[in-house]
This record gives structure tokens, sequence and C-alpha cells, in this order.
């Protein structure tokens, strides 16, 4: 699989080299972007990503159109990025996940982030709250913690996989606080957000737009947020950052990002990255994407590629941790 | 607000003409997606979702949602006709509608299956009406003890569907449960059988199967054998009209499936997979003469269809009451809301009771646009049956890979789908079902990670599949239908 697709990369961008000049930049983009989602129509970054370049297409004055490949957590919609690359014109959105945790959770993601991969700019960054059954009577942190650490496996938690977000979120959460939780590892937040609320579970770390309805409803407590910072969509959640004991400098985000196959041009990246951060500046895009349950995050590639970096060490950590149980 | 009242708010938000055209559009083109093998609702609605931004939200979730229903009554089509299942569910339908278009009575097939589908739905939306709350209380009830003796209990009942011999009806189901493991396991993250293969990590592709061991297999064995390609011409409109005998044979089905239905469509999930193999393994259970089946009983169409279309009102229910998607197309249409700024949860039917009786109240509409819709075009569809098979056949195939293709957008599923026709036509010669294999590819990893759960969240402690009382009313279920007929046996040898 790995040698055909280079192959196809080697002979696409073999093509495209005869077929386009070298200063194709200047009229670029002279034909329709495709920009390749790794997860389904409707799901939370396809959305994120259909809110930032429909206002691309209108700048660029070219369509945009966002194909979806879903599958492996995101990794496919990368890899069919790839093989679809070199003309300048393919892209792709992604989470944090194939770019800093994929490499280690799979045998073979089929790229390598640093090599193949040009950072263009984060979109947006989106915390977890950590939320239990109203009726667990567990009703703040300390609550928490203190339930938790009666013993080993006390409480029980819900993830959306083994390594997915919330997996890593409350294992790194438990190693700051001192804590081992049992994880039960679910396929969607529908399954977690249905097995906490019915009692079969105790936590689970959650998207806030997701558990604030449940706390509005009376069925669930929200303990703590993941940010650095308080997140404009749950003002009232106090951070889990510098509370009961942990770290201050705590933080876990979930990240959406805006990347191009490494051949790209990098005029081509400095012209995306002006423009989806003056997209991201516009305060209608914010609101939305607030309503959506995330905060933007414009930057530069540069600071991209060090987030990357970051996280990957950061979640390599947590995941040695895990192993090492 | 009575029920009544809520009703008639409904009915009135529903009945505005910028909200029913976009009922209407979305039923039409349901049921079109339907008929084409493989093309379901999910491609169908993902192609929709950026249309939904210019419009209302009210709108954008009943035109989805007559996709998603509509799609029901052309997977019938399909199935009946040509044996191209594109779901589990309508592999059920297969079973006996398939053998009544051999025999010349496709008519009949068709129009049992679109009264029994509107008949079911309407149960559908009666149950939906009255027991709202009692059913989304149902699914936070529902643990993984629950499910995973559900499911185990759906596939005991289900194992002979459709095969020859028992022994055949469990090896199919077996190869279905092995096939099922492949990909990534839920429960330890671990791949199994990939071969490196990204493409594989989540699992084979249910279209690909499907479409493969049912319309590849079967457009191969049409193909070798120059008699079935006889039988379509034996058609005529008057094999339409089902004959006294077949009016005494269909209500009792379709009431028995739209019940069972209603119910497991209310579980997040596999419902609608479920009830459909439920309905058809109690009515070849009840019925006096069950050799029958298979070679075309008209309950075997009824209740089924019944069934899945219950299924597809109910399923409904955790979505819209809790917020909470019951499957992947769910979460789609919830996506929908999500941008508009509308946080599906809890609160959404207090908060905007229009969306819900307005829904509810399009369902209805929705079935009805359907049913007179459908039956006209009865009548089209076989005639479709009259195209010399040397042009049928190949549109079959490249609309069944444009089917398969339209899932994930992946030409590895193209190949596959190749690969399984192959296996699944040597599985017509060896007479072994694949609609059974089908049912044990989609309840296998379902038990395995609903059974491993369990005991997770129990600590290991097995006694909590007879602790919880679903659990235990289920294992019960299960001992009775294992020890039934070993008792009818021994009453006969005494």
């Amino acid at each position: 699989m790995k040698q055909s697709t280079t192959l196809r990369l080697v002979l696409a961008s073999a093509l495209c080299s005869l077929a386009l000049p070298a200063s194709a930049q200047d009229d670029w983009p002279s034909q329709p972007l495709r920009v390749f989602v790794g997860f389904p129509a409707g799901s939370s970054p396809d959305v994120l990503a259909r809110v930032v370049t429909e206002k691309l297409s209108e700048r660029l004055g070219q369509p945009v159109v966002i194909e979806n490949r879903p599958g492996a957590g995101g990794v496919i919609g990368i890899q069919q990025m790839l093989v679809s690359a070199g003309d300048g014109h393919t892209f792709g959105t992604t989470i944090n996940g194939p770019m800093t945790t994929s490499q280690r959770m799979m045998d073979d993601t089929g790229f390598d982030v640093a090599e193949d991969i040009a950072p263009v700019t984060l979109l947006a960054t989106s915390p977890l709250v950590l939320a239990v059954a109203s009726d667990s009577g567990i009703e703040d942190l300390e609550g928490f913690i203190a339930a938790a650490g009666a013993e080993p496996d006390a409480l029980s938690y819900g993830s959306v996989g083994q390594g997915s977000g919330a997996h890593l979120t409350a294992e790194l959460f438990a190693a700051e606080a001192g804590l081992s939780m049992l994880h039960i590892p679910f396929t969607s937040y529908a399954e977690v957000t249905t097995s906490i609320i019915g009692g079969e579970i105790d936590a689970g770390f959650m998207a806030p737009s997701a558990a604030l309805s449940f706390v509005e409803a009376g069925t669930m407590n929200v303990l703590g947020i993941t940010s650095s910072e308080p997140f404009g969509q749950a003002p009232d959640v106090p951070l889990i950052a510098g509370s009961a004991g942990l770290p201050e400098d705590f933080r876990a985000e979930l990240w959406n990002a805006f990347i191009a196959p490494a051949d790209t041009d990098e005029a081509i990246i400095a012209r995306l990255n002006t423009e989806i951060t003056d997209i991201l500046e516009d305060p209608g895009v914010q609101e939305q994407m607030l309503g959506m349950g995330w905060q933007v995050a414009p930057g530069t590639p540069e600071s991209m590629a060090e987030r990357i970096a970051v996280d990957t060490e950061m979640w390599g950590a947590v995941i040695d941790r895990v192993e090492a149980q | 607000m009575s029920t009544w009242e809520s009703l008639l708010l409904g009915l009135s938000f529903a009945l505005q003409p910028q909200i029913l055209i976009y009922c209407v559009l979305g039923v039409l083109l349901g049921s079109f997606v339907g008929v084409l093998p493989g093309i379901g609702a999910m491609a169908a609605i993902s192609l929709l979702l950026p249309l939904t931004f210019y419009m209302s939200p009210e709108a954008a979730l009943i035109m989805l949602a007559g996709v998603y229903y509509g799609a029901q009554y052309g997977g019938a089509v399909a199935s009946i006709l040509l044996r191209l299942p594109g779901t589990p569910q309508s592999a059920v339908t297969t079973l006996d509608g398939y053998p009544l278009t051999q025999q010349g009575r496709a008519g009949l097939a068709l129009f049992t299956a679109m009264i029994s589908s509107f008949t079911g739905a309407m149960i559908g939306i009666v149950v939906l009406v009255v027991l709202a709350g009692w059913l989304s209380a149902l699914a936070t009830r529902f643990g993984a003890a629950d499910y995973a003796m559900m499911m185990i209990f759906g596939l005991v009942a289900a194992s002979t569907i459709g095969a020859t011999r028992p022994v055949k009806g469990f090896a199919m189901i077996a190869l279905g449960v092995l096939l099922g493991c492949i990909g990534t396991d839920v429960n330890s993250g671990a791949q199994r059988f990939t071969f490196g293969q990204a493409e594989l990590l989540d699992g084979l592709n249910l279209v690909a199967l499907a479409m493969g061991l049912f319309g590849v297999a079967e457009v191969i064995a049409n193909i070798r054998n120059p008699e079935r390609q006889k039988t379509a011409a034996r058609i005529s409109m008057r094999s339409l009209l089902p004959t006294r005998d077949d009016l005494r044979r269909i209500p009792l089905p379709i009431l028995r499936g739209g019940a069972l239905g209603s119910f497991f469509g209310a579980l997040p999930g596999t419902g609608s997979t479920l009830s459909a193999f439920l309905a058809y393994a109690t009515e070849r259970r009840l019925s006096r003469q069950p050799e029958r089946f298979g070679k075309g009983a008209i309950e075997g169409v009824a209740g089924p269809e019944a069934g899945n279309n219950a299924a597809s009102i109910t399923a409904f229910t955790p979505t819209l009451t809790l917020g909470i998607p019951g499957d992947p197309i769910m979460a789609l249409m919830l996506g929908a809301l999500i941008i508009h700024g509308i946080q599906p949860g809890p609160m959404m039917l207090e908060a905007r009771p229009e969306m819900f009786w307005g829904l509810v109240a399009s369902f209805a509409i929705g079935n009805l646009l359907l049913i007179l819709l459908n039956l006209p075009l009865i009548g089209i569809w076989i005639a479709m049956l009259r195209i010399p098979f040397n042009y049928l056949y190949p549109a079959i195939i490249v609309f069944l890979c444009l089917g398969v293709y339209s899932v994930r957008g992946l030409t590895f599923d193209i190949v596959l789908v190749a690969g399984i026709g192959l296996a699944g036509y040597l599985m017509t010669l060896a007479k072994l079902s694949p609609a059974l294999l089908l049912l044990g590819f989609v309840l296998g990893p379902l038990i395995e990670t609903n059974l491993r759960r369990a005991l997770l969240v129990a600590r290991g402690d097995p006694m909590v599949f007879l602790e919880r009382p679903i659990s235990a009313g289920f294992v019960f279920a299960i001992v009775v239908l294992l020890l039934f007929p070993l008792w009818r046996l021994w009453r006969r040898k005494a």
C-alpha cells in the first residue's frame, strides 16, 4: 500500500510538473481547490471545514470542494490528500490525532507528519469538560478526586476509543491528580453520554456543548474544563488548571488545522495562511464556531509546527504511561 | 399542552407550503436513492447537507428525515426484483421477495412491501407519539450487559433463517462474526486482520459486503444459468393484485412486524436490522407451514418490511428527545442542526416543540406521499425486468460500484466488492445463506464489544448478566429458545 501510494504520488507530481510551469503561483488558484476531510459530512470537523472554505472560496474566486474521506480517526483523509497531491490545489483539514498520536497508535499510517505535511494554520481549539451524572452526588473537582482516590479504579470513565482525545485527556488528568481510573472505551460520544446518564459509567471528558445541554436538563454535572483560559461557550465552568491541587499549566485541547501536502509551493501556503487567518478574525465566523464548541486559533505555519511538536511530546508521554500499566 | 394540541401544532407547521415542499423533496429523493443499489440514505444526505445551510433548521430536518425513511421504501424494490439489498434489513426482504419475482409474482411482492412499509411506519408514528417519554428512558436504561444479551438473543432467534440445514446456518453466522472481527478492536485498540491496510482499520465496508454477497453473486449466477434469465418475461400486471389467500396472510405479520420494529427501533444502533430479522423469524415460527419460507412466502416480505419501517420512525426517539443519535445517519441530521447553532440535547423538545411535532407530523405526511407515489410506480419497476439481461446486468454492476464508492470514496472498496462477489457466487452454489452471514457480521462485533464492556464495568463479575433485569430476561429467552426444539423432539419420541 505504502509503495503504491508513493508510486502514484511520484507519477502524479511528475505529470503535474509537466503540465504547470514553475511560475504557476502567480495566477494561483487557476482551478477549483479540493479540501480533504477525514470525517463524514455533518461531523464536527466537517462542519468546521465548511464554515472556513465557504469564505475561502469567496476570497479566492474559485470553488472549494470538500472531499469527505472518513476512516481510521482521520488518517484516511490525509492519506487520500497525499495521493491526490501535486497540483497545488489539493489541501486538507485535520484534527490533532493524526498529527500527534496516530503514529503511535497505528502500525503504519502511511505518512510521516514532518516529511509529508506542510502546516498552514491552526483553525480552532476545543477544550473538554469533565462530566458526571447529577445523581452521583459529585458537585466539584475536589469531590471527584476524593471519590476516585478512595481506591484504585474506584471510578470508571468512558472515552471514544483507545488513544482518542477523550481517553488521553482523562489519563493525563489522572496522572496529574495521582489517580487510577478504569477506562471503558466506546465508539461515539452518543454512547458515552447515554452510559453516564444511565449510571453505567461514572464520568467522561466530553465536548462542552454536548455536556452543557444535559447540565441544563439537570441530568449532568460539569466539574471542570481543560483549557488554559475560561472558555467562551462555558464561562462558568472552572478551569481544571490550578484547582484541586492540579498544576497551573494543565492544558489539554483538541484542535483542528488546515494542512497542505509537503511539496506545496511556499508562496501558496503563505497566501492561504493570510486568507484563512483573515477569515478567522471575522466576528461572525468566530461566533458561529463558538456555537459549535470551537474557539478560533489563527496562527502562522511555524506556530502550528511548534504546537504539533509540543503536543506530540506531551501525548507521547501519556501513551508511554498507559502502555506501561 | 395535550398530545392532541401538540399534534395539531405539528400538522399546521408541517403543512405550510415552504415546509411541505421540502418534505416532498426529501421523500422523493429518498425513495429514488433507495432503489439504486448501494446508494443509501447516507450518501444522499451527505450530498444534501450543504444545501441545508440555506434552509430553516426545521425544513432541513424534515427534508433529511424524509430521505431517511423514504429510502426504506426504495430499498425493498431492488431487493425484491434483483436481489440487491443495500442494507442487512433489506437482505431479509430478498429471502422471500426474490423467489416471488422468480415465480412471476413480483407485483404482489412489491405491493405487499409498500402496504407493509406504510402500515409499519404508521404503527411507528403512533408508538412514537404515545410512548415517546417511555421509549427515550428505555435508551438510557439499556446497559452494555443488556445489549449483549439482546443481540445474542437476536442471533439465536434468527440463526436458522434462510438456511437449508441448521448447521449451514450456524456456519454462516460464525463466518460473519469472524469477518466482523476485521478492524480496530474497540476495547484494546488492537488492529486485527488489517494487514497494514488503513482501509481495513474500520472493518470491511458493510455495503460492499452486502452488494458482493447478493448482487454480484446473483449476476454471475444468472449469467451461468440461461433458464433464470427467462423468468422476467412472464410477469403480467394482473399478478400485482393479491389473491384472497394472500390478503388473509398479510395483516397479522404487518401488525407483529410493526410492534417488534417500534420497540427495537428505539434502541440506538441495531434496532432496524434486529427488528427485520426477528420479524422474519417470528413469522416462520408462527406459521403452520414453515417450509414455505424462503420459497416465496408473502408473510416473509410483510413482517420484515413493516418492522424496519416502524423502526425507522421510532429510531428518532433518542435522537429527538435526548439529542443522542441512534446511528451515523441520525448523527448527520443532528450535524445539520448544529450548523444552524441549535445544540441537540434533552432540552430540544421543550425549547422547540414545533420542530419535534412538525417532524412527527411530517412522518405521517411523508409516508402518505410515499405510498401514493410508489403504488403506481410498481408497474414501471416491473417493466424494468423486461430489459434484456445483457443491458440490465452491466448497468447493475455499474450502479453497484457507484453505490459502494459513495460510502467512503475509496477504490479499495470496489476491488473488495468484486472479490466478495466471487465468494458469494461460490456460496450460492453451496446453498449457503448470505443473509445470516450479514447478520453475524453486524451483530458479532457489537456482541463482543458489549460483552467485554459489561464485564469491564462489572470489574470482571459475570453475574452482571443475571443481576440486571433486562439482561436476565433475555438470558431466560435465549435458554427457552435453545431448549424448545429439544423439548419438541423429546415429546415426539415419547
